[in-house]
């Protein structure tokens, strides 16, 4: 029982190992039309990459602090909402992360 | 919406001050955007356990607040594991001669036992403790780069050591050191009735006859296994046992003669002779009170040779060999050639 908790455990440290560097890359990905946390999370879920607030808005901040992402503070439906876009910066790294990407991508299919 | 406020309020608390607001402003919207949604979902409004449901699934207020948070450390990973070796050395040195020189006195000479507080040790263990921590987080905190870290190179590092290797320079320094011993304790020492030590005439009890054959043959029998070891320079088990039988009978022959009160008289012409008669106490009571240090440098000699013994015998059940412990890898049996 132990065991399989100790197993459950490690899993699930690398899963969230091996989600970290992937989120940041989705995330820019999705930035590319102006969003606010709460439609990117959902934009997010409905492509299949759950992420929930407590890892996505300190990745926001962490991103918008690297120069990644712009953000402002709009009213929108009666409510102040903070909406994220990516800067050029972000758009050129997302561009060499998406080549990154592939790259390992397409060495694990072969590796797997 | 109480449970909301509540649960921002007790985030709000833990988060950096300069962005607090902005943070509590931005997940109070993402929260309030989930229950809304689930309000149209349903169609009414949500009860308590609905929301405290959502707000559980969100984790605990610390746990949130902390993701927000650099990761902070007191001492660094790179500076731990140098941080943590010289605590255990600090520790060690600090407890482990007190301890023993308190256990040799309580065995040894219990009316002194007193000299010695164990309760003092961890006090001063304390200390150690605080101010090497204090002392590490100050380098961490100043940013100081550890030398080496960039200009090391693996020609710098020292070479690979064998632990069961004895190195040549000390079986030879060894059968020196025996020698020059037995020549000189030989002929000073020989037992007679008086026995002249540079113009001093000692009287020494009967039994150190006794003492002196049994000091010859342990020293003659080290310089033996020194001989063994300079031409087999690898410990073996049976060599390690021989070594620690011999410095056994030796610690405990030295220990005996502490206590012995060997010296019955001194005399030397320009000594009068109650001055002799006090010399003579004085000696005796100073190797007396000696016994304690000397158990436990004995004490420690034996560790260091049951320690060895053990760890041959862990090589031997793990099936490893006793010789180099690195192969030559540019040899062809390693490389198939």
């Amino acid at each position: 029982m132990s065991q399989s908790n100790g197993n459950h455990d490690l899993f699930e440290n690398l899963r969230l190992e091996l989600r970290r560097g992937c989120l940041s890359l989705a995330v820019l990905s999705q930035l590319r039309t102006e969003r606010y946390g709460y439609t990117l999370r959902k934009a997010l879920a409905e492509q299949g990459l759950e992420i929930d607030e407590g890892t996505l808005y300190p990745l926001l901040r962490r991103l918008e602090s690297q120069g990644l992402l712009t953000s402002v503070w709009r009213e929108e439906e009666r409510r102040n909402k903070r909406f994220y876009r990516i800067s050029p910066e972000g758009k050129l790294m997302l561009k060499q992360l998406a080549a990154e990407w592939q790259r390992i991508n397409s060495s694990l299919n072969g590796i797997l | 919406m109480e449970l909301l406020d509540r649960y921002l309020q007790a985030i709000e608390f833990w988060l950096p001050k300069r962005q607090r607001q902005d943070i509590i402003a931005e997940l109070s919207e993402d929260l309030r955007s989930q229950i809304e949604e689930k309000q149209t979902e349903l169609g009414r409004k949500l009860e308590d356990a609905e929301v405290e449901a959502i707000l559980k699934r969100c984790g605990s207020p610390l746990a949130v607040a902390s993701r927000y948070r650099p990761q902070q450390y007191l001492i660094g990973p790179t500076l731990f594991p140098i941080y943590r070796f010289v605590l255990a050395v600090l520790l060690i040195g600090c407890v482990v001669p007190r301890f023993l020189i308190w256990l040799a006195f309580l065995l040894a000479d219990p009316a002194h036992r007193g000299y010695l507080h164990m309760e003092n040790v961890w006090v001063t263990v304390l200390y150690f403790a605080f101010f090497t921590t204090l002392a590490f987080a100050i380098v961490e905190r100043s940013g100081v780069k550890l030398q080496g870290l960039d200009t090391w190179s693996p020609r710098k590092l020292p070479p690979v050591r064998d632990r069961n290797r004895i190195p040549r320079s000390g079986s030879m320094l060894e059968i020196a050191a025996g020698v020059v011993f037995n020549v000189w304790f030989a002929g000073i020492f020989w037992p007679r009735p008086v026995i002249d030590l540079y113009g001093a005439q000692l009287t020494l009890v009967p039994v150190w006859r006794i003492f002196f054959w049994s000091f010859l043959f342990l020293a003659s029998a080290n310089i033996a296994i020194a001989g063994v070891n300079l031409f087999r320079p690898y410990w073996t088990p049976r060599r390690a046992s021989l070594r620690l039988v011999a410095d056994g009978l030796g610690a405990g022959l030295f220990c005996w003669l502490l206590k012995a009160q060997v010296l019955i008289g001194i005399s030397a012409s320009s000594l009068p002779a109650p001055k002799a008669i006090e010399l003579t106490n004085l000696i005796n009571l100073w190797m007396a009170r000696t016994l304690p240090w000397a158990i436990v440098t004995m004490l420690v000699i034996l560790s260091f040779d049951v320690y060895r013994i053990m760890r041959l015998r862990c090589v031997h059940l793990h099936g490893g060999s006793i010789g180099p412990a690195v192969k030559d890898l540019s040899s062809p049996m390693v490389n198939g050639n």
